[in-house]
């Protein structure tokens, strides 16, 4: 919400807490909280709060109590909530709808009468503007895209500001998709207000927003395991890339080189139905300690039959000193009574090719259940043979 | 032929440390190639004026470093290629320069987290400058047997096992960096080998993509067939799909699609790269893809698996009808190898190298080192002191107790004497000169000689003569001295004499005494003392001359025997080196009154003959 307001988009009031004790306080501070009729909302990266009975609506001050106090006491997948977000609600007739989505040759702003879930069954009347990549949107432009929607006098003025903030700060903020909707006209004071809204920022552009303080959310609706938060920790320091995503039941547990690999290998395990329990992949030569907290964590996954470590040749990646770290987190693995019946296939190329396979096949003697291809063997064929497909 | 990077492509790598790792990559496809070295210059501010040393072959190449592009390109214009290795927050700035400069004409970019506004202004800027940019997060294009942009292509092996050395007839655009090789690796196997391959790079934006290059693909002759492969999400394979259906084509096409499995997961999840993301339905499903490459007549292997014998198809129809050039494989041993390390050729028997220099002592080759074959742990652990480390190291073996007592007592008798001795004020005049520890013992050190403390070897060496050759005759041997080589080595002392006896000397023959150690040159040696005595009360066996006489006859070598004075001394030196430090001490300059300035006096200057 900062960033709208920081763009001079309204937003509605609201405060964020992480106990309901705070809110005497903040009401205190802030008038609005007095008479408002006020919204609470889990204030974690979760899809569905409403269907959950995580959003409580017309509440007032004690309402906003009791509801922000269940809130924070319920969890959700085996995640706490931490963090309630109250806001005034809105009082409004009609809503509104306005976007700014990433093109590949620059951006399109899109507006629209409606708003809320109307906009779904009604997308062919969205309507369209597009500013080329390093062009601003032209002052008439917003205007005339406002009046083709339908809004008149007033109200088209104010939209089209709106839609024209809403570009700044898209272009400003490095933008690849921000979503107001609904937009409301706020009957109090008459401004275009932000109800809902959808932000997806470019992560790439981190090093040149200093003011970005927000946490990234996970984009596939549920909050980042404990694994997965280790992952990415130890992924934001190192050259390279380590990635983990757990997906809970699996049975082929996936240990790819590679983001072009990762997904064919993917493929194949679901193509002769099986299960995957994650997606992972190393790439771009990462450190060997790297690799080896990945290989903890991809054979702590529960009810893993199989481990496909697969992959490409490489380019640059040195298969040594990678596999060193897969061995090693092997080793540590079992020592830590993991990886019982678990059958280990490995396939892979690239610099050191040779000694890091003879290292792999090395595991063999130490008792690990193991089969080590070379590049002679077709990239995928270890899925087939672990799938009972093709034989060994 | 082929595209984008061919026999005339000529090289400059914006970048540091990765951007010489790539240009090392490149000069093993050179000497692979037998190509010339086509990387001319580097930009990179940091180490302008300098060179970067590639190695191609057993050459070294000194490639220059310039500040700025156009340095580059004034100074070598031949160049026409860019790679851009340099990170996300500068690479998009430096592609534009690239852009501008009339003499580029393509570039490649191997920055990964290229932002995506940067990207969509790099394509706004390509497309205005009519210029070709290969990325971001591209891992190069390899045009088999003359060009190689970047790291594409991998080890020296893999080049000569996917037969990179020479060209096939089958193009390869791939988003993974990864599956660029494997791709090529295939087609080596199942067909006739590539023309081109291209990594486009994983992001959401690539300035460059599929439909781009499938246009220079079906333009060049030689590339019969093109493979590519996409990842989840986007719509590159749509839009190559729509290029291929829009007019018949000369090449073939085999798309390989992946991303099946994302009707299998949760959504929204992010695959791999930026580029793989969008929904499982509609344009950018896996399903679409393959659908939309079949129905415009491209070739889709239901899996990855099934590409080599899709590959192996193409390439049989296209030898049927005589389509595909005749590529000469080459046996390994045909082909240039890398040259090897000397530790590998020397491991191998391939080469045997006359030494340098021959060692006795000490094996630091495992994994501590051996003094004569004792670990220095188990010597340490065993109770072994220092002089049985000088004894191992000096003389080859372990001294015996009594013998690593006395050196012990020489090493602590010589180990200081005073600020004043020519060795420690030496080091003190450094020291207070701010010079550091090591050269100031060095200048210490240098004062080491005939005068001081360095007589011992020598005095060793002359007493053993005189016991050899005049034993019964000292005055003889003295004579023998004066006429053959000057004072005697060992004897005489700047202050100490008869009635001011040295009492370091004192202290060493009272141990030899004491334990019964004979020592024939001692003896000789004091005998000597008892004549020069007499002649002049200072002409003492001095310390030098004592410590070289008992360990000559304890068997240690001549050569060996400065090194008891020197050891010991370097303890005081370093010492008096850290006084001077912790006093502080100022710069000393010599007192005037203490010069005996026997000089001429000032004259007038002649006028200097003209020439």
């Amino acid at each position: 919400m900062g960033l709208f307001q920081k763009w001079g988009i309204n937003v509605p009031h609201h405060v964020v807490i992480s106990d309901p004790g705070q809110l005497d306080t903040l009401a205190a501070a802030n008038p609005w909280m007095k008479n408002a009729k006020m919204v609470a909302k889990a204030h974690e990266a979760l899809g569905g709060r409403f269907k959950l009975g995580l959003v409580k609506m017309n509440l007032d001050l004690a309402g906003v109590k009791a509801a922000a106090k269940e809130i924070l006491s319920r969890e959700v997948d085996g995640m706490k909530i931490t963090q309630v977000i109250v806001a005034e609600m809105v009082e409004h007739t009609e809503e509104y709808y306005l976007c700014v989505k990433s093109t590949r040759e620059g951006a399109e702003i899109l507006m629209a009468k409606f708003g809320g879930i109307e906009v779904e069954s009604n997308w062919d009347k969205v309507q369209r503007n597009f500013v080329e990549v390093g062009e601003k949107s032209a002052p008439g432009q917003c205007t005339e895209l406002a009046k083709r929607c339908g809004f008149t006098g007033d109200l088209a003025q104010k939209m089209a500001a709106c839609a024209h903030s809403l570009f700044d700060m898209f272009d400003n903020e490095d933008g690849q998709y921000i979503e107001i909707n609904p937009a409301v006209v706020d009957k109090k004071t008459g401004n275009v207000v932000a109800l809902d809204a959808v932000t997806m920022l470019d992560g790439d552009a981190r090093f040149r927003h200093k003011d970005w303080n927000f946490n990234w959310a996970a984009e596939f609706g549920r909050a980042y395991t404990e694994a997965e938060k280790e992952i990415m920790e130890i992924d934001s320091k190192v050259k390279g890339s380590v990635k983990l995503i757990e997906i809970p039941g699996g049975e082929v547990a996936l240990l790819p080189a590679g983001g072009g690999a990762s997904v064919f290998y993917s493929d194949a395990v679901v193509n002769l139905g099986g299960t995957i329990a994650n997606y992972s992949e190393y790439s771009g030569d990462p450190p060997g300690w790297a690799v080896q907290a990945l290989t903890e964590r991809v054979a702590a996954l529960p009810g893993i039959k199989h481990i496909i470590v697969g992959g490409a040749i490489a380019n640059f990646t040195d298969v040594k000193v990678t596999f060193q770290g897969i061995i090693a987190g092997f080793r540590h693995a079992r020592d830590k009574g993991l990886l019982k019946g678990v059958k280990i296939w490995v396939r892979r190329g690239g610099p050191n090719e040779a000694i890091g396979l003879a290292a792999m096949r090395e595991l063999k003697s130490e008792g690990f259940n193991i089969e080590v291809f070379d590049r002679y063997t077709p990239l995928t064929d270890i899925v087939d043979m672990a799938l009972g497909k093709k034989k060994v | 032929m082929a595209i984008v990077a061919n026999e005339n492509t000529r090289v400059v790598i914006l970048g540091g440390q990765a951007a010489v790792n790539a240009a090392r990559r490149m000069g093993e496809f050179c000497h692979l190639c037998r190509l010339p070295f086509y990387v001319e210059a580097f930009v990179y501010p940091p180490d302008a004026g300098k060179t970067y040393d590639i190695p191609v072959g057993s050459q070294i190449v000194a490639v220059p470093i310039y500040g700025t592009l156009s340095e580059a390109t004034a100074a070598h214009g031949s160049i026409n290629t860019a790679l851009v290795y340099i990170g996300p927050a500068r690479a998009a700035a430096a592609a534009m320069e690239a852009m501008d400069n009339p003499n580029i004409k393509s570039i490649s970019m191997i920055t990964e987290g290229v932002p995506e506004k940067d990207a969509k202004l790099m394509i706004k800027k390509a497309k205005k400058t009519g210029k070709l940019l290969n990325g971001p997060s591209a891992i190069g294009i390899m045009s088999a047997g003359k060009a190689r942009l970047g790291v594409v292509g991998g080890e020296y092996n893999n080049l000569i096992l996917s037969k990179l050395y020479r060209q096939g007839s089958f193009g390869v655009i791939t988003k993974s960096g990864g599956l660029s090789n494997e791709i090529m690796w295939i087609i080596s196997q199942f067909a006739d080998g590539i023309t081109t391959a291209i990594g486009i790079g994983g992001d959401a934006y690539p300035v460059t993509d599929f439909v781009d290059y499938l246009e220079l693909f079906e333009k060049d002759p030689d590339t019969k067939a093109v493979v590519i492969v996409g990842e989840m999400g986007g719509n590159l394979e749509e839009g190559a799909a729509a290029w291929y259906a829009a007019k018949p084509r000369r090449i073939k096409l085999i798309g390989v699609v992946g991303g099946f499995c994302q009707e299998k997961l949760p959504k929204g999840m992010k695959f791999g790269h930026a580029g793989a993301k969008e929904g499982a339905h509609g344009e950018g499903s896996a399903r679409s893809k393959a659908n939309a490459l079949l129905k415009a007549g491209a070739i889709v292997p239901e899996t990855f698996g099934a590409l080599g014998p899709a590959i192996k198809k193409v390439y049989d129809d296209l030898k049927a009808v005589g389509q595909t050039t005749k590529a000469e494989d080459l046996a390994p041993s045909e082909l240039p190898q890398l040259p090897r390390k000397v530790e590998e050729g020397l491991k191998s028997g391939m080469i045997a190298v006359e030494p340098l220099f021959k060692n006795t002592i000490t094996d630091d080759r495992g994994e501590e080192p051996l003094y004569c074959g004792y670990a220095a742990s188990e010597l340490i652990n065993e109770g072994y002191d220092i002089p049985h480390v000088v004894g191992l190291l000096w003389n080859k073996k372990l001294p015996t107790p009594l013998e690593a007592e006395l050196i012990k007592r020489i090493i602590i008798l010589s180990a200081d004497h005073g600020p004043a001795v020519s060795g420690a004020f030496g080091t003190i005049l450094a020291a207070c000169a701010g010079i550091g520890l090591p050269q100031s013992v060095a200048a210490g050190m240098i004062m080491i000689g005939p005068r001081f403390g360095g007589a011992v070897t020598d005095a060793a060496v002359y007493m053993d003569y005189g016991l050899r050759n005049y034993p019964n005759d000292v005055p003889g041997f003295l004579a023998y001295m004066k006429k053959e080589v000057g004072p005697v080595p060992g004897i005489g002392h700047r202050v100490k004499s008869l009635k001011n006896p040295d009492k370091r000397v004192e202290e060493i023959i009272r141990f030899v005494r004491e334990n019964n150690i004979t020592s024939p040159r001692l003896d000789y040696a004091l005998k000597v003392q008892a004549i020069t005595t007499t002649k002049k009360d200072n002409l003492i066996l001095n310390v030098d001359g004592t410590m070289g006489c008992v360990l000559l006859d304890m068997g240690y070598p001549v050569e060996s025997l400065n090194g008891f004075f020197m050891l010991a001394r370097t303890i005081g030196m370093i010492g008096h080196w850290i006084d001077q430090k912790r006093n502080q001490g100022r710069l000393i300059r010599m007192y005037n009154y203490l010069i005996n300035w026997a000089v001429t006096p000032r004259r007038p200057v002649p006028k200097l003959p003209k020439k």
